[in-house]
């Protein structure tokens, strides 16, 4: 099968039905999308799906093949040149285990993209279903919150 | 990780205890010189140490190794390898903070590196216990200060130039004529064999240092907002398999007998492993894996099936057996007197890291290397070994990022991982489902606690105390040989002593058996044990219609360890502004003195109508000694406040005909950002000169805090943890 991922079309030898997440980590090796529970609670798989933030441990092959996959591997521009979230993310110092920092930057990224300027409430409502169980939650407030507002992310 | 060639086992050493008792080891090799330094364990804690090593116990082995290994290479770079592991409680940058400047480097010029078990030093403990960087302050400092001597001494031999002379800079030493000699000059020119002092060199005073209480960035973040960093989850070998292991239904189960055929035939499937009564699948991928495991044929011998109701009876205080571990004057005679008591209860709890249980194990005839997400990385070494009937010295554990540790992370794991691999023959990865991490660990125990005390009419507390029934933790991986030493768990009994300075206090444990593997959860006893008596102190309080804050202190000694604990209480105080009440809502007030770490919280709660409870803030005080990253010491703080929400207010497994009634997080759901308090964390220095633990001690007194801020707001007194809406709608509002 092919799919598009981080702007490259990739083949994979792998059926309409097996997930993206381990298709992602285990045949292509791009483990910086993590496992945390397998059925989209947690949030820790989050990738982008022709933007959207999509939990890949409960998404088959078929329903991304032709659309633009983006994971967390995909957010940087070239080695150097981090995202803006990214940027925040270490500017506030938000990981500590950073199990789920993937998952959480993902979520933010496409979540900042489609309302740029977001109020305190939809902050907590976009990011309140991923769970840290470090514990990193000011921190990734904050981190959201001081990236809202500076306009477009992408 | 992709380069699998092994690396050569380290550096010889030798060993030299000084006269002031500095254990220091030198190596050299391949044109390297290497220092490092054990942790300064007295005389008694070793042989403690070396008991339990005899005693096929699992949890700690003998240092053998030093804590801390500089090696400065042929190309004059520094390299301090460490065996503690970086779970997120910053430990790498803390303790490269302290190593910098005292080596008097700048922070590029020293690379750190993870320890594994053939490269840098070895620990007996593990990283547990909020120990990582009060243990290794002094250490690394001594063993920074003695390397920059030893390299100074040869510099001055070298050049003819006296040592003092020489300016230490970052590629060496600039002479008065401004000639540079560099380390690696010196290392390559050094005639004879290096010989490590006597004594350690004099360490800078703590004033001078520059690093030591600034705000660091860690070391590890960048690579984890880039997905770069490599978690035990994340392993891979080239030819690499997938394996998963069956699991017993029930708590008592015993197999009868499996049939594979199903299993065997399913997509994927490589082998399949049965070694008495572990039962092991191998298959190209992990969904493959997992799907076979689940399609094993096993009949059980299902033993009792137990419930809930049946353990918590068992966890109930009283009886014979009690083991006293703190005796203050005698209370029985006080509670001749009218004295006031309460019960409190706390659930079985899971650890639940976001990463499961995982590791990658590449067994040969010859030798296994394993790459873990591990704790305990040292003692794993001889775990796996015996699993896989391999010499220890032939296994080498990797220790990756974790990805939460919380006392799970002890790398079971890699014993299942390792037999698979070799029955077959390939490298074989083992990650848990979060079902199995929920059901298939080891959990917080159950504990019952029974405060009793007497207050007489100023407020003084006269008698106090604490009765505690609890599962093991600690005992669960000691044999019982060591548990008799030890009397009491010391996990159980961690946050249990009575700091208040009643003239009678005792504290008495029960010991537990119970059909339910217990063991390490984040702090171990202190928040179970603070629940208990921080509750029970504010109920005490209220029973003399005394403020809680204003009880407190007038309970407390002025000694050195009471002052700095009236200090944090205070700061709390202030920063939360105790005495005033928001509508609406109220506070609650808490502490604990943990080893030498003092912290006090407040929770600022409103509980709605269905009972449901909000904590708007958490407002922690914390004296933690010479705090190294003050940045990372408060993220620690503002974790353990999130650990303690979702422990008070969510956590809880329970047992049903007998097994553990959890499936996945719908079962064991964490608290989120929309139920995340906001936090202020204070750091209150008292001029102390060397850290105590952080990770740990800000998480004991949340849950009280809690229950006591709903007292404030409800008149209703919470004596069970989790919090449940339920629980506090059937709680009883106070006469
Ligand atoms: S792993 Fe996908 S939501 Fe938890
Ligand atoms: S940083 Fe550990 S789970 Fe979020």
């Amino acid at each position: 099968m092919e799919l598009k991922i981080n702007g490259k079309t990739v083949t994979v030898n792998a059926k309409p039905e097996d997930i993206l997440l381990w298709t992602l980590r285990d045949d292509l090796e791009m483990t910086g999308t993590k496992f945390g529970c397998g059925v989209g609670i947690c949030g820790s798989c989050t990738v982008h799906v022709d933007g959207e933030a999509t939990r890949a441990c409960i998404t088959p092959l078929a329903s991304v093949q032709g659309k633009e996959i983006r994971t967390i591997e995909g957010l940087a521009e070239g080695e150097s040149k981090l995202h803006p979230v990214q940027e925040a993310f270490i500017q506030e110092q938000v990981p500590q285990c950073g199990w789920c920092m993937s998952g959480q930057i993902m979520t933010a990224v496409s979540f900042l993209d489609a309302n740029p300027n977001p109020n305190e409430e939809e902050i907590v409502a976009a990011m309140g279903n991923n769970y840290c169980r470090c514990g990193c939650y000011t921190r990734i407030y904050d981190a959201v919150a001081s990236v809202a507002g500076q306009g477009e992310t992408t | 990780m992709k380069s699998a060639k092994p690396e050569t086992p380290a550096t010889k050493r030798r060993w030299r205890m000084s006269r002031r008792k500095f254990l220091i080891g030198l190596g050299a090799t391949g044109g390297a010189l290497a220092i490092g330094v054990a942790v300064g364990l007295p005389y008694g804690r070793l042989k403690l140490a070396e008991m339990i090593d005899s005693g096929g116990g699992g949890f700690f082995s003998m240092p053998n190794d030093p804590w801390a290994w500089f090696e400065v290479g042929q190309d004059g770079r520094f390299t301090l390898y460490i065996s503690k592991v970086e779970m997120g409680q910053g430990v790498h940058t803390a303790i490269k903070q302290v190593a910098v400047d005292e080596l008097g480097l700048s922070w590029d010029a020293l690379t750190v590196r993870q320890g594994t078990t053939s490269k840098g030093p070895q620990d007996s403990s593990g990283t547990s216990g909020s120990t990582s960087v009060s243990s290794s302050f002094t250490p690394v400092r001594e063993a920074a200060a003695t390397l920059i001597q030893m390299l100074r001494q040869e510099a001055a031999v070298q050049t003819g130039q006296p040592a003092a002379s020489l300016q230490l800079q970052d590629d060496g030493f600039a002479a008065d004529d401004s000639a540079v000699i560099t380390f690696a000059d010196i290392i390559a020119n050094k005639a004879g064999e290096w010989e490590v002092p006597e004594e350690p060199a004099p360490l800078k005073p703590i004033g001078s240092l520059k690093l030591v209480g600034q705000p660091q960035p860690r070391v590890d973040i960048p690579d984890k907002v880039t997905g770069k960093a490599v978690y035990g989850f994340d392993a891979k070998l080239p030819g690499m398999k997938f394996g998963a292991v069956l699991r017993p239904p029930t708590l008592e189960a015993r197999l009868k007998k499996v049939n594979t055929a199903a299993a065997s035939a399913m997509p994927g499937v490589a082998a399949i492993i049965e070694e008495d009564d572990f039962v092991g699948v191998v298959a190209d991928s992990r969904p493959q894996a997992w799907a076979a495991r689940d399609a094993l044929e096993a009949e059980w011998r299902e033993g009792k099936l137990w419930q809930q109701a049946e353990l918590e009876e068992i966890v109930t205080v009283g009886g014979r057996g009690g083991v006293v571990v703190q005796k203050v004057g005698d209370v029985d005679e006080a509670f001749a007197e009218t004295a006031v008591t309460a019960d409190y209860r706390t659930p079985f709890a899971v650890q639940s890291p976001l990463e499961a249980q995982a590791a990658l194990a590449d067994v040969t005839a010859s030798g296994a290397r394993v790459w873990a997400s591990t704790q305990v990385h040292t003692s794993l070494q001889g775990q796996v070994a015996d699993a896989i009937g391999l010499e220890a010295e032939t296994v080498e554990i990797i220790p990756t990022y974790l990805g939460g540790g919380f006392g799970r992370k002890l790398g079971d794991v890699a014993i299942e991982a390792a037999r698979l691999s070799q029955g077959a023959g390939v490298p074989v990865h083992v990650g848990w489902t979060r079902r199995e991490e929920l059901t298939a660990g080891f959990l917080q125990p159950l504990s019952h606690h029974r405060m009793t005390g007497v207050v007489d009419g100023s407020g003084r507390i006269t008698a106090l105390e604490h009765q505690i029934a609890s599962g093991d933790i600690l005992f669960s991986f000691f044999p019982d040989a060591m548990a008799a030493v030890f009397g009491a768990d010391i996990g159980v009994t961690r946050g249990a002593h009575l700091i208040y300075n009643a003239p009678n206090r005792r504290v008495t444990v029960w010991r537990r058996k119970l059909p339910v593997k217990t063991g390490s959860w984040r702090g171990l006893g202190l928040l179970p044990n603070i629940f208990a008596i921080e509750s029970f102190m504010d109920e005490l309080a209220h029973s003399v219609r005394m403020d809680p804050l204003q009880f407190r202190l007038n309970n407390l000694g002025d000694d050195e360890r009471s002052r700095r604990y009236t200090a944090v209480l205070q700061a709390a105080a202030e920063a939360a502004k105790w005495g005033t009440t928001p509508t609406g809502r109220a506070l609650g007030l808490a502490g604990i003195m943990d080893g030498n770490t003092a912290v006090a919280s407040i929770a600022d709660v409103s509980v709605d109508e269905n009972g449901k409870i909000r904590v708007h803030k958490i407002t922690s005080a914390m004296d933690c000694g010479l705090v190294i990253n003050p940045d990372g010491a408060k993220a620690q703080m503002e974790g353990n406040a999130m650990w303690g929400v979702s422990a008070a207010l969510k956590e809880e497994a329970t047992v049903q005909d007998g097994r553990i009634a959890l499936n996945n997080f719908e079962t064991y759901p964490l608290l989120t950002m929309k139920e995340a308090p906001k936090v202020e964390a204070i750091l209150v220095d008292s001029g102390q000169m060397e850290p105590y633990g952080v990770g740990e001690p800000p998480i004991a007194p949340i849950a009280a805090a809690i229950g006591n801020a709903v007292f404030a707001l409800t008149g209703k007194r919470l004596r069970q943890m989790p919090f449940t809406p339920e629980r506090v709608l059937a709680a009883e509002a106070a006469s």
